[in-house]
């Protein structure tokens, strides 16, 4: 069964990372038009109703969330290969430094 | 006397804004979220507090916010500390990478006189010697030992059953310790045997050597014996036995036991636990069945399910919690495992646990045949015709052949939770593993995708189950940290 | 309470500047050692006219016609063989500055500290003392080389830059046996240079203890009145642990932290886990504690069970703990192993409550300054 659901002003890569979460759940394919990304959850044939709203709201969930991971990634990810270039140095632990 | 100056005087400036430092979140549990910062340190929260957190709303002078500051998920005028603090421990996680490969696993003999359905090596019966290791190939094999850059080095002998080549456990022992003196590392033996074939001297030449005996015990009698056929169905009898013969000659703390749970198992978690409380264990590790080798031949798998598996767990983790409270101090071994990697900087260095994976890194194993695999798993494949993950051969390959193969590379590289879909964001990866050998065996690559993979629902499962026992409960708090630490 | 200083008055003898006196009891010491000795007598014939000084107890006069004789008044009664003092040519003050007994003789090496802690018992002064350094130069070569332990004490040691190392070295040489214990703020061991002069001393046993008094930064900078004082005195810690050097963590529990504890042990344990020692401490109502009371002041009583939290999480993180100036009927049992009885003036102030307390000798007791300031309402003899 396949259910369609309307996103709008999202990061591909937000709804992609959110939906590969649910593989086990539903297969699906993104179409964008303009503004929109029209997503196409396949559902096994067995699923319920109830099993299925459930799911689109976990889903739905998932790509806030990962809105917000994007977020915290690009504003930390220069500081995070700091950390790890200090951690994995040869010297003992370098003064902070600026980025 | 000059003024003393209010708190607020030393806030950062309100004009300027804090910045996120990198961390991971996951939900634990409805709208609870676990946050997790570079150095594998957690935090709870509320979404709705994660999420003025990410969109720089929370105040600084909250509770979120001081705590947040304080275990560094975020930076500002204040903390400038911060960075230095966590490279440190981040640093003291992979220390332990340098220090590769300190277990190394001798397959002496692959003959064994038991028929264990889970089983992963052929059973071959008692005069077929030609699965048993030759001489050649356990010095060369001791070659690669002492190749190794680790200070502390294992060496474990396993089979089939290796008391059934005795004579070479005795060979290598003491070639190694000949060999140590040159080298002077903290060497260890270990015998991973069902005890049916002990005698007296073999438990002599361990007293003399500090070889240490690690056994089955899967639970009570009934339950031992269907788990571990063999010929006098006395399995459970001669694992009693062996233990007690060991315990008298070695001391008690030489001889630990190690269950493996089937289908029969998972409605008697408590019986198990019962059972090594009996014998004076002081500890227990609830395995889940490896799902390799003849397991997956067999029904054995079909039949076992992670969910069940989880409820087993549970239970049995629970009653041991009980019998804590009680004051009878036991500890699950597992958990264990994890809370080092949850309340400590430290890396407990358990194979299945690590990334990069600690196949190869943590350990290795020598085949009777010479071959070299860098898991117990990934040599059943090889048993079964899947070559994937040979690094090569003693006989014919060098050192430096062996470990930087493509073979053990590949799915190194590969597999680095840090970089693969899902695994990287994850709020757990700092407590989880790689596992390509699991990965590849049931899903056909090295990662596989984790919503489909039991390997990750089950850890994921365990990971939440432990911090809310410790959220819930400062008792269990306590006692976490306590096993954690070994105090 | 014992006094480390008093006035003198002079009752015969010239008054002249007599630098180190060792205190002495021994009317025939050696010339070379009587020289520089106090000898306490009472005796008005046979006392050898080489002597440095003689103290009276009972301002008697003996026959001594050149040597200097002062009055011993009531509370430096307590001078033993030994002990060192100094005494001011102007003033006739005399300073107790080694006391042979103690097990924990503190020297002040300057008042000048660029902390202005809200509790602390040495309140700083902005002044030249760079004499005090000096002349703890000149006692060090005085101390007997068999003294167990010495205190580097002030304001902050570190200030003096090299001449701070330079006394550690020369301490080394002069009294190779003994440990050292410096009390600091730790930041100027942030500079890794300072630090690795420090490091180049290798004494065989020092220790730097550092005052940390909350993990979040805000308030300890608020405790300690300094901004940027967290992140200075942690780079410091940093390095000296990364020097393979000795620190101690000391937290002194007021009303600003004592709820926190819990908070603070958390981190130490997960950050700081390879420091040698963490030292949780009871307020002195003495300095600038007196002033900001309404800051500070809260009975022990009330943070019993943070104090156990915190003392056992570090406790079961492998670290070593000690717990100080608390009294036993304020702690709970689960911290016995870490609590020390560590005021040595126990003996002279109590309190009422305590006259009955079976556990009078296991107890760590008070400070003077509480048993005339402020102590717990919730003081409990031990019965049986």
């Amino acid at each position: 069964m396949i259910v369609e659901v309307l996103f709008q002003g999202h990061d591909l890569e937000v709804l992609e990372k959110a939906a590969y979460r649910f593989t086990n759940k539903f297969a699906l394919v993104i179409t964008t038009n303009g503004d929109n990304q029209i997503c196409a959850l396949d559902f096994p044939a067995d699923k319920t109703e109830e099993a299925i709203s459930f799911t689109i709201r976990e889903f739905k969930n998932e790509v806030l969330d990962q809105k917000l991971r994007a977020k915290i990634k690009a504003e930390s990810e220069p500081i995070r290969n700091l950390i790890l270039a200090h951690a994995f140095s040869k010297t003992s632990l370098i003064k902070n430094e600026q980025v | 006397m000059s003024k003393f100056e209010v708190i607020e005087f030393f806030e950062r400036p309100s004009e300027s804004n804090y910045q996120l430092l990198p961390f991971s979140f996951d939900r634990l549990d409805g709208e609870k979220y676990i946050l997790t910062n570079q150095a594998g340190e957690y935090i709870t929260m509320d979404r709705m507090y994660l999420d003025k957190f990410i969109n720089k709303k929370l105040s600084s002078t909250s509770q979120e916010y001081i705590k947040l500051r304080s275990r560094q998920f975020l930076l500002d005028e204040t903390n400038s500390i911060a960075p230095e603090l966590l490279a440190l421990k981040v640093r003291t996680k992979y220390s332990r990478l340098s220090e590769f490969t300190s277990l190394h696993i001798f397959v002496v003999s692959l003959r064994c006189e038991h028929s264990c359905p889970y089983c992963q090596v052929s059973r071959q019966s008692e005069d077929k010697s030609a699965f048993d290791m030759s001489r050649d190939v356990a010095l060369k094999s001791l070659d690669m030992v002492f190749r190794s850059p680790a200070e502390a080095v294992k060496i474990e002998f396993q089979g089939g059953e290796p008391l059934l080549n005795f004579d070479l456990i005795k060979f290598v022992v003491a070639e190694a310790r000949r060999r140590n003196i040159e080298f002077k590392k903290n060497l260890g033996f270990v015998i991973a045997t069902n005890l049916a074939l002990v005698n007296r001297e073999i438990l002599a030449f361990c007293k003399e050597n500090d070889v240490l005996i690690s056994t089955s015990l899967d639970g009570p009698r009934d339950l031992h014996n269907h788990n571990r056929p063999r010929p006098g169905k006395n399995s459970y009898e001669k694992a009693i036995e062996g233990i007690n013969l060991a315990r008298e000659i070695l001391g008690k703390y030489s001889v630990s036991a190690l269950m493996t749970t089937t289908e029969a198992s998972l409605s008697r978690p408590i019986e198990i636990i019962d059972e090594y409380l009996a014998h004076g264990f002081n500890g227990i590790f609830l395995r889940s069945l490896s799902p390799y080798g003849f397991a997956i031949k067999t029904k054995t798998y079909r039949a076992y399910k992670t969910a069940e598996w989880l409820e087993f767990y549970k239970k049995g983790l629970d009653y041991i919690i009980q019998l804590n409270k009680q004051g009878i101090p036991f500890q699950e071994y597992y958990a264990t495992t994890i809370l080092v990697k949850m309340l400590t900087s430290r890396e407990p260095g358990y194979v299945d646990l690590m990334s990069p994976s600690g196949m190869g890194i943590a350990a290795v194993v020598y085949n009777y045949d010479g071959t070299v695999h860098p898991s117990d798993e990934s040599r059943m494949l090889a048993e079964m015709g899947d070559n994937t993950f040979k690094m090569g051969n003693v006989l014919t390959d060098t050192y430096e052949e062996i470990f930087t193969s493509e073979a053990l590379l590949n799915p190194l590289e590969e597999s680095i939770t840090k970089s693969v879909p899902m695994c990287h964001e994850c709020a757990f990866e700092p407590y989880c593993g790689s596992e390509p050998v699991y990965h590849h065996a049931l899903h056909g690559d090295f990662v596989a995708r984790k919503a489909e993979s039991d390997f990750c629902s089950k850890n994921m499962a365990i990971f939440k189950l432990l911090i809310s026992l410790m959220e819930e409960d400062p008792f269990v708090k306590s006692l976490f940290m306590r096993w954690a630490n070994k105090t | 309470m014992i006094k480390l200083h008093s006035k003198l008055s002079l009752l015969a003898g010239e008054n002249v500047d007599l630098g180190f006196l060792t205190i002495t009891h021994d009317v025939n010491l050696p010339r070379s050692l009587a020289e520089r000795s106090a000898l306490i007598s009472s005796d008005v014939d046979g006392i050898p006219d080489y002597f440095g000084c003689l103290l009276r107890p009972k301002g008697v006069l003996a026959g001594n016609k050149s040597t200097p004789q002062f009055l011993l008044p009531e509370d430096l009664m307590h001078l033993s063989e030994g002990d060192i003092v100094k005494i001011a040519s102007d003033t006739l003050n005399l300073r107790v500055l080694y006391r042979r007994q103690s097990h924990q003789n503190s020297i002040l090496l300057t008042e000048r500290c660029n902390h202005y802690c809200l509790m602390c018992s040495q309140p700083p002064k902005n002044i030249d003392d760079s004499y005090l350094l000096d002349e703890t130069k000149e006692l060090v070569k005085r101390i007997p080389s068999d003294t167990h332990e010495i205190g580097f004490t002030g304001g902050e040691p570190t200030l003096y830059g090299d001449g701070f190392i330079d006394l550690i070295r020369l301490t080394k040489s002069y009294l190779p046996s003994t440990a050292i214990h410096v009390l600091s703020n730790g930041r100027a061991f942030q500079d890794i240079e300072f630090c690795r002069k420090y490091a180049a001393i290798d004494h065989h046993d020092v220790m730097v203890g550092i005052p940390i008094y909350s993990d979040d930064p805000v308030l300890h900078d608020y405790i300690v009145q300094s901004k940027g004082a967290f992140n200075e005195t942690v780079r410091g810690i940093l390095n000296l642990k990364s020097l393979g050097q000795r620190v101690e963590i000391r937290v002194v529990i007021h009303k600003q932290n004592a709820h926190k504890l819990v908070d603070l042990a958390e981190f130490i344990a997960r950050n700081l886990l390879f420091v040698d020692h963490v030292a949780l401490m009871g307020l002195e109502i003495i300095g600038f504690t007196r002033a900001n009371m309404d800051k500070l002041w809260i009975d022990q009583f009330e943070y019993k069970d943070e104090l156990s939290r915190a003392a056992n999480h570090l406790k079961n993180n492998g670290m070593n703990v000690s717990i100080y100036n608390h009294q036993l009927c304020l702690v709970n049992p689960d911290i016995h192993f870490a609590y020390k009885k560590s005021i040595s003036d126990w003996k002279n102030e109590y309190v009422d409550e305590c006259k009955s307390c079976l556990k009078l000798n296991e107890c760590g007791g008070f400070f003077s300054s509480a048993v005339q300031n402020r102590y717990s309402d919730n003081l409990k003899a031990f019965k049986n």
